[in-house]
């Protein structure tokens, strides 16, 4: 799942670019987005979602999948935005959140994890958030098949509860369950760590190749924090 | 509760910002001595395995599913502010990597799943463990249990409301362009989540239960007690008094909520009661909210006021009582 | 100027436990040198002990002449490189080739496309850099994992359970492409049969130094290797029973090449006339 979002990123022209510029021109996007009201402007934000999307080489299907896991949240908010406020209004919820995640998921996808938890560093993210993002990622994809292990094993001893909250005996088997995962990665936690530290990663993260901003990365910058400006000025054009 | 780009107001979103910013930074300033490079694997391994668990639905009746928070979790086993930077990371990988969460209103939902959660279920089960578990001879017996599930309970139900309060506030002082009406954010999130907590009181006891019977040293070191400070010093020491600052922060974060609804709140109200009359299409329901919205706010207002009360009160009294907290 | 140096190491772990007692051990340049001992010997332990990552100890450790203390084990470690027991611990990156190149970037090295193509080429990986590490086989991650080492050239190798886990014919090119190495090495292990063919020279260990010398040597001592619950290689146990029958043996073979060298002796003694 967490190694999916890298192989995708090899896909796309996007990952070649440096992070920082990636992350301020989409968070620029995502901020103007989010202050957008009028309708028209609103889904011309999700137009231009879209299009970067499609033009970004993302493959399609993973970023349907990725945005169906946020759907449900943005669904509540935009019906009962509709209930209470008309069609119009819940539109505009529905278009301009979609905007902004779809912006988001393609910034994840074309990046690769180390650059992006690079570029933040870089971006002067406090060096212990950043390093502990580092780890937090290695190891959910560490604990994610200790826990496949442990289920698969404990399904080889019959255990098939669990199915409800009320199965008591069952949800302390799968609480067990997962405090094992716990302790038993804690210790290859430490030697994961070593092994990181014994091949020079420090916490600054210096020296990490991609670190150039070029034509490349401010054509992409101002591309986008022209369009927010754009966008934000016309919004403030249309409400006082 | 992972609250997308675009929901909220941005007078609150900014709002939101600002609180966690202020929130991270004194977490930062005080882990500096007490977080050594060789403590992050560990902190990490909490925050991965929330994240994991956090994927995994478990079903709450009526088809629906719940996931855990697990701020509770991890707060109880390593302390609050270790906490908040371990939830913060997780919201981080979350809302960058997957879009479960946005960034403009990263600021919110981090106040609710990484600084409320945590800190609301380390203090509710710091305040009440030495009460429940007088008898307990096991490190981990029923009274223990009691105060876990208690304390991740309130975490989930408090960073709930607290989303609900954001999602009312957006709806009110947007006049219908932001959030949810309260009527229906309010009940929602707090009877989802109501039930939902009941599944986090349930696991977070059941893996600390393991983790504390197995192998209790895991995670935590061993804190020397050098010497005892004195004065308010020594009171500030007191984990109860910690425990009784951490609900109020949590509830302290709230008050700009208030304050903006109250300033901009009923302007809000009219401009939505004028425009359900132009809108086109026309709204589904049209007049009761405003009084529904009040009273839904007053009376959730109201609870949460009486429990934080009661337990600041408890941990007061019994800072007053000079009660020594037994680790 | 030696490669490793140690002299009168102890260290205890944090709950007290002994791990070694009264270790000292020189390396020189180009040597490879094996620690051998029971499982809890302490073996892995030295290792990390010396690549900095298990302090306070007692005794001195000087690696190239630099002395490991608190401050300079930032140093030392870019003189050594440790391969872990669990290449899964330490391949991180999404392809082979960027894994490799992960410790070169970070320590800031020259050329280090040049560095990771050789360091691949040298572990014979490659043939794989676009694929994904974690899809490997075992021995497959080994060597990208050995790979990742070279391209930081360390002056010296600590290799940790190198064979553990590998089916015969990765342990076999492994033993192979360590044997070929020119670099200083210190080796954790029980496989004797690999240390016979790659190691110089052999340190008994449990806990404390038991014995010390070359592995056909330390074979005929007695029950110097048993003690230590280790058996030597299977040739070596035949000749040991055909000495103990009676039969006349110089030195006790420790590899293939040995011991067919000693049995065609033999033989052509017996043709001879004994």
């Amino acid at each position: 799942m967490a190694e999916g979002l890298d192989e995708h990123a090899k896909s796309s022209w996007l990952s070649g670019l440096d992070a920082r510029a990636k992350l301020i021109g989409i968070l620029a996007f995502v901020v103007a987005t989010s202050l957008l009201t009028e309708t028209r402007l609103v889904l011309a934000s999700l137009a231009l979602s879209v299009t970067f999307a499609a033009l970004s080489r993302v493959p399609p299907g993973h970023l349907a999948k990725a945005y169906m896991g946020a759907l449900p949240f943005i669904l509540i908010a935009s019906v009962s935005v509709f209930l209470f406020a008309g069609y119009e209004r819940g539109l505009d919820m529905w278009a301009r959140t979609s905007s902004c995640v779809l912006a988001l998921l393609v910034l994840a996808s074309g990046t690769e994890t180390f650059e992006l938890f690079a570029g933040l560093r870089r971006l002067r993210m406090p060096a212990i958030i950043t390093t502990l993002l580092m780890l937090t990622y290695k190891y959910i994809l560490m604990m994610s098949e200790e826990l496949s292990r442990m289920t698969v094993a404990r399904k080889a001893r019959g255990f098939a509860g669990g199915r409800s909250l009320l199965d008591s005996r069952g949800i302390k088997v799968i609480s067990y369950t997962a405090g094992m995962v716990f302790v038993r990665s804690a210790e290859r936690a430490d030697r994961a760590f070593d092994a990181l530290t014994a091949r020079g990663f420090d916490k600054e993260m210096r020296g990490w190749r991609r670190s150039k901003i070029a034509a490349p990365e401010l054509s992409f910058v101002a591309w986008f924090v022209t369009v927010s400006a754009i966008l934000m000025l016309l919004q403030l054009g249309v409400s006082p | 509760m992972h609250i997308p780009d675009g929901l909220m107001d941005p007078v609150i979103a900014l709002t939101g910002w600002i609180e966690f910013l202020v929130v991270v930074a004194v977490a930062l300033f005080l882990v500096r001595t007490r977080v050594k490079d060789k403590d992050l694997p560990r902190i990490a391994v909490l925050s991965a395995g929330v994240f994991v668990a956090q994927m995994l639905n478990f079903p709450i009746g009526g088809g629906t599913t719940g996931h855990l928070v697990g701020g509770a979790l991890i707060a109880i086993m390593v302390g609050p502010v270790v906490a908040i930077l371990g939830m913060t990371v997780i919201l981080l990988i979350q809302g960058l990597m997957f879009g479960d969460g946005g960034m403009t209103a990263f600021g919110l939902n981090a106040v609710n799943m990484a600084v409320i959660a945590p800190l609301t279920g380390w203090g509710v089960y710091t305040l009440i463990k030495p009460i429940v578990s007088r008898k307990d001879e096991k490190p981990f017996g029923p009274g223990t249990a009691i105060a876990v599930a208690a304390g991740a309970w309130a975490s989930v139900f408090l960073a709930a409301a607290a989303c609900a309060a954001e999602l009312a506030v957006s709806y009110a002082i947007s006049g219908g362009t932001y959030g949810i009406a309260a009527t229906v954010s309010v009940p929602a999130m707090l009877g989802y989540h109501a039930v939902i907590a009941v599944g986090e009181a349930i696991i977070t006891a059941g893996v600390l239960a393991y983790v504390w019977s197995a192998s209790p040293s895991v995670f935590t070191r061993e804190h020397v007690a050098t010497t005892k400070a004195e004065g308010l010093r020594g009171i500030l020491h007191l984990k109860t008094t910690q425990a009784t600052i951490a609900v109020l922060i949590a509830f302290a974060l709230a008050l700009p909520l208030y304050f903006i609804y109250s300033a901009d709140g009923a302007d809000g109200l009219e401009k939505t009661m004028t425009d359900a009359e132009v809108e086109e299409g026309g709204a589904v329901f049209s007049s009761p909210f405003s009084y529904g919205e009040s009273y839904f706010a007053a009376l959730f207002a109201g609870i949460l006021g009486f429990l934080v009360t009661a337990l600041a009160a408890l941990g007061l009294l019994r800072i007053l009582q000079g009660v020594k907290v037994a680790d | 100027m030696r490669a490793l140096e140690i002299d009168n190491l102890a260290y205890s772990y944090e709950d007290g436990t002994v791990a070694l007692k009264g270790l000292s051990l020189a390396v020189e340049e180009g040597e490879k040198v094996a620690v051998i001992g029971p499982n809890g010997a302490g073996k892995s332990t030295l290792l990390h002990l010396i690549a900095g990552f298990r302090m306070p100890f007692t005794g001195e450790v000087r690696v190239h002449g630099r002395m490991l203390d608190q401050q300079s084990a930032g140093a030392v470690r870019r003189d050594v490189g440790l391969l872990f027991q669990d290449p899964d611990d330490q391949l991180f990156m999404p392809t082979v080739e960027e894994d490799v190149a992960f410790g070169p970037v970070n320590l800031r090295l020259d050329d280090v496309e040049g560095r990771v193509a050789k360091a691949m080429r040298s572990a014979g990986v490659d043939a794989i850099a676009e694929r994904r590490p974690h899809r490997l086989s075992h021995g497959m991650k080994k060597r990208v994992a050995i790979a990742g080492i070279l391209a930081m050239d360390p002056k010296v190798l600590l290799l940790d359970e190198p064979t553990s886990g590998l089916d015969p014919r990765s342990r076999a090119e492994l033993i192979s492409l360590l044997k070929g190495m020119k670099k200083t090495m210190l080796m954790a292990t029980h496989d004797l049969d690999a240390v016979a063919e790659v190691v110089d020279r052999v340190l008994v260990l449990n806990i404390s130094p038991v014995a010390e010398g070359r592995l056909g040597e330390l074979a005929g001592r007695g029950s110097v290797l048993e003690d230590a619950g280790l058996e030597p290689p299977q040739l070596t146990r035949v000749f040991k029973a055909l000495e103990d029958k009676g039969f006349k043996v110089d030195h006790l073979p420790t590899t293939m090449d040995q011991a067919v060298a000693h049995l065609i002796r033999l033989l052509e003694r017996q043709r001879r006339g004994e």
